[in-house]
């Protein structure tokens, strides 16, 4: 919540003490920054009534001079050349600059320069320089992500620019928050070593004024990790509803953007209870109109998404199921119109009923779309699969069962390579012979992989580069814990899988997280828990993961997590960092 | 949270720079720009210097140490927003008036009320009035064309729609919560009248005949009362609503409904540009599959087929 409304408050502040009619000037990512946490409607009562890009704003030529420009802009380069020429020839009356992040002397030297016609009234830094998507949970959508991934040797400007972004993203943050953090970073982890050291150089440093804050009895906890650690959860099909969404669909800002599904063959059978209900309760005719187009998914707009976006599937289907119903309920009352009276309450609450039906519609279109997938797709039998492979034991039977999935037609291309890198990350050291049988059939199998990718995510993420006990069976605790559980039996198949990340913040709670593997910056020290905690994954996060700290941060137990990545990652995201960086690492070693 | 301030530094460089450049001439910054309408030129050492003169200044002179910076007049349909959200607020002073009339004329009171009642009427009628006048006016404020201008149009136009139908639905609240409780007033009055009028008349019960046809007019007297009165009220709400319906039926195309995608900035910024391509996208493919469409090739060939059979009909004629 905290981070939602920092964005909020910042934007608040650039828009209030500015009168008249206004234009906002974004660039392409402080647009996901505001658009996220703000909305049109609100922008329109502060009378901002155009929003623009500053790439498309030097092309037109007329001129506005009754409209006052605010810039919200990061700071770079690109953006600063962009500034200079328009503000040299100025289109509206008076220019608000606001930068995201620290400018440098020599930025606000070249801007001075260009001034020449002095329309430039204000020039501050507005620390939003991330995506704050739910209330503990923020990410930097960077486009480049797989660089983590890659050597400093291979493409050292590359490494410095995504580790520069993420060290901002990371500032900002601290900077809303008002605090200066105890950082720590994960031990076999050269990035986050990086990131964590030039960060600390930052904050005690460099900027030390800025971010002399005033202390608290226990300062909180940066702790700078690695994706690559656990690299099975972004693997995983979900059965949570947010988390679902983003892996079968896909979900940008919160956004979902229903035209990309739309190519479905029509003659697929569809298993879903709630096709009924769509036919008969009539006045959803809107579902069709909702499948060529985008919707929203945000807790903080959408009461049912808020109550639901951890729920797993067969959950979902009957609150829907219960929502369809009050809402049929409503409808049928609305045509009962007798008398005068109910024809004033009918336009009373017409807005209210407006709404709802939208909301219902939305939510059915989504989970029938999904419905399909999971269908088209046998996502359930795979799914099962994938969490034995996660979370149980048992070599062969494990072998058995891909090699069974490999042999069915119906799989798709990317279900199968998930499969065989599960079970490669898991049985890595077992049996090499089996394990290079699968290797060929997917190959054989797969004409569009990639070959070597998963040898390559070994490389990555192999048993000797994980820190974390990600199957739970490095110490006799954990291998104690596991058969216990496995006795216990599981409420939910699907959904048996925890997230490495929930241990680590067991860990934290309990102040029992290891010097050794996470260690900290320089002469760093906490005596100790900390009460407020931000962990940073580099290589991106998951809603997986998301959910699990919204549910540690429920359970009170005296701290707050705060998840936050250089992505939101799905399988197909994870998966094509990942050749990403297999195909620079090849060129890289070509031309060594 | 924290924030830094520049423009210390900013204005620092500015003037520093400034000084640089001065002795340099800077004429040719007037008369690059193509603005809108009629403009004013202001001839000013800075935006700062609280000395300003407007006196105009001409091209030939020699502009020395001071650039001239033209500020252009805001294009004409500003001023008929303006003048819509001078009506809106007007509308809502009126607003508050009405709620003290309301409650003025729900007070027990020795008059009849009439005055009050007008009063309410009156206003309630300026009211709706501003707002249907305000209602059509923004229905000018509407542009063709895809400019930036227009789309400042349209989000003012969207700003004042979302503000008049707020104001429509108060409105319409105030009144039937007015009425609503007018009407239980009346009642508890006519139920009093009802109960005090059968107590007197229930001694003289035996006496059928003209007093009880009396007391039966003078109850069927209040009952014609108290339905006409009702009528008036229900046409009155009838009326309400059916004006309130026709403005929210106008807007409702104008305001945004919260919390979906058109509600999202980034959503607008992209819409403005791609519309425009899927329609003509849309129109393309509808003309290409009109042109090889299965009709047309159909009705062709059953079209030569006809041809074909009547010239064998004929020729069969001319050689048989």
């Amino acid at each position: 919540m905290v981070l939602v409304t920092s964005v909020r408050d910042y934007i608040n502040r650039m828009l209030q003490d500015i009168s008249g009619m206004k234009v906002l000037i974004l660039d392409s990512e402080t647009v996901s920054n505001v658009s996220i946490v703000y909305s049109q409607s609100e922008l329109l009562q502060k009378e901002v009534f155009l929003v623009e890009m500053i790439d498309s704003i030097s092309v037109s030529k007329e001129s506005m001079s009754h409209l006052k420009a605010v810039y919200f802009i990061r700071p770079t380069s690109e953006n600063i050349q962009k500034l200079r020429y328009q503000l040299a020839h100025p289109r509206f009356g008076e220019y608000h600059l606001f930068f995201s992040n620290l400018l440098k002397d020599t930025q606000i030297h070249i801007l001075a320069d260009s001034d020449e016609q002095e329309v430039v009234q204000q020039v501050q830094e507005y620390y939003a320089d991330f995506v704050a998507g739910d209330p503990y949970h923020f990410t930097l959508n960077m486009a480049s992500n797989h660089l983590y991934m890659i050597p400093a040797v291979v493409d050292p400007s590359g490494l410095q620019r995504f580790s520069d972004r993420v060290v901002d993203g990371i500032a900002a943050v601290f900077l809303a928050l008002k605090r200066r953090p105890v950082i720590r970073y994960q031990r076999t982890s050269d990035t986050a070593k990086r990131i964590a050291q030039e960060t600390a150089k930052l904050m005690y440093q460099h900027e030390s004024a800025l971010f002399d804050f005033r202390r608290t009895e226990s300062s909180p906890l940066l702790l700078v990790i690695d994706r690559r650690d656990d690299p099975v959860t972004p693997l995983l099909n979900q059965w949570t509803y947010q988390a679902m969404v983003h892996e079968l669909i896909g979900l940008q800002d919160n956004k979902v953007d229903l035209k990309a599904i739309g190519s479905l063959p029509k003659d697929q059978q569809v298993v879903s209870f709630l096709q009924c209900h769509v036919l008969l309760v009539g006045n959803l005719y809107l579902i069709h109109l909702f499948s060529w187009q985008e919707v929203v998914l945000s807790s903080e707009q959408d009461a049912f998404f808020k109550s639901n976006m951890y729920e797993n599937f067969g959950d979902i289907g009957m609150n829907i199921k219960r929502m369809v119903d009050d809402f049929q309920q409503v409808a049928k009352s609305n045509q009962n119109i007798q008398t005068v009276e109910d024809m004033a309450r009918f336009v009373d609450n017409y807005p209210e009923y407006k709404k709802m039906q939208g909301n219902v519609s939305k939510h059915v279109t989504l989970v029938t779309e999904m419905s399909k997938l999971v269908e088209a797709r046998k996502l359930m039998m795979v799914s099962q699969t994938e969490q034995d492979l996660a979370c149980n034991g048992g070599q062969g039977a494990a072998y058995e069962a891909v090699t069974n999935l490999l042999n069915n037609e119906s799989v798709s291309d990317i279900d199968r390579l998930r499969l065989v890198m599960l079970y490669a990350l898991r049985y890595e050291k077992e049996n090499p012979v089996q394990l290079m049988q699968l290797f060929n059939k997917l190959a054989s199998r797969s004409p569009k992989y990639k070959p070597g990718l998963v040898q390559f995510l070994l490389k990555q993420a192999g048993v000797e580069k994980r820190t974390g006990d990600l199957f739970g069976n490095r110490d006799l605790l954990n291998i104690a814990r596991n058969m216990a559980r496995g006795l216990k039996g599981v409420e939910n198949v699907y959904t048996q899988h925890q997230p490495l990340l929930f241990q680590t913040m067991e860990s934290i709670t309990r102040g029992r997280l290891r010097d050794v593997d996470y260690p900290f910056v320089g002469d760093h020290f906490q005596q100790g828990r900390p009460q407020e905690v931000v962990i940073f994954m580099v290589g991106g996060t998951t809603y997986e993961e998301s959910r699990s700290v919204a549910l540690q941060n429920a359970t009170n137990s005296g701290i707050r997590f705060i998840l936050g990545g250089s992505a939101v990652l799905n399988s197909k995201r994870f998966l094509k960092d990942l050749e990403e960086a297999q195909r620079i690492s090849r060129s890289g070693s070509h031309m060594v | 949270m924290a924030t830094r301030n520049r423009t210390l530094l900013f204005r620092k460089y500015r003037n520093s720079l400034r000084s640089v450049r001065a002795p340099l001439s800077s004429s040719s910054l007037t008369g690059t720009r193509s603005g809108v309408g009629p403009v004013i030129e202001m001839a000013s050492t800075s935006l700062l210097n609280p000395n300003r003169s407007y006196a105009p200044v001409s091209t030939t002179e020699d502009p020395g140490n001071s650039s001239a910076i033209t500020v252009g007049l805001p294009p004409a349909w500003v001023d008929v927003s303006e003048e819509i959200s001078v009506n809106i607020q007007r509308a809502r002073t009126k607003m508050a008036e009405l709620g003290k009339a309301h409650a003025k004329a729900l007070m027990p009171s020795f008059g009849d009320g009439k005055e009050d009642q007008h009063n309410i009427e009156s206003l309630t009628q300026e009211i709706t009035f501003l707002l249907k006048k305000s209602e059509k006016q923004l229905q000018r404020l509407s542009a063709a064309g895809p400019s930036e201008d227009s789309n400042v149009r349209k989000n003012v136009q969207r700003s004042l729609a979302t503000d008049l139908q707020l104001l429509s639905m108060e409105l319409r609240k105030k009144q039937s919560t007015y009425l609503k409780r007018l009407r239980q007033q009346k009642e508890d009055g006519v139920d009093l009248e009802m109960n005090l009028s059968r107590n007197r008349y229930r001694p003289d019960e035996d006496d059928f005949g003209d007093m009880l046809n009396e007391n039966q007019m003078s109850k069927i007297k209040k009952s014609e009362e108290v339905s006409v009165e009702r009528e008036k009220e229900i046409q009155q709400v009838v009326e309400s609503v059916n004006d309130l319906a026709q403005i929210m039926k106008d807007l409702s195309t104008l305001v945004i409904d919260q919390g979906t995608i058109v509600d999202r900035i980034d959503y607008n910024i992209e819409n403005v540009g791609t519309t425009v391509e899927d329609g003509l996208k849309q129109l393309q493919k509808a003309e290409r599959t009109q042109r090889h469409g299965g009709m047309v090739k159909c009705a062709s060939v059953l079209v030569i087929l006809c041809f074909i059979m009547l010239l064998l009909l004929i020729l069969k004629e001319i050689f048989v």
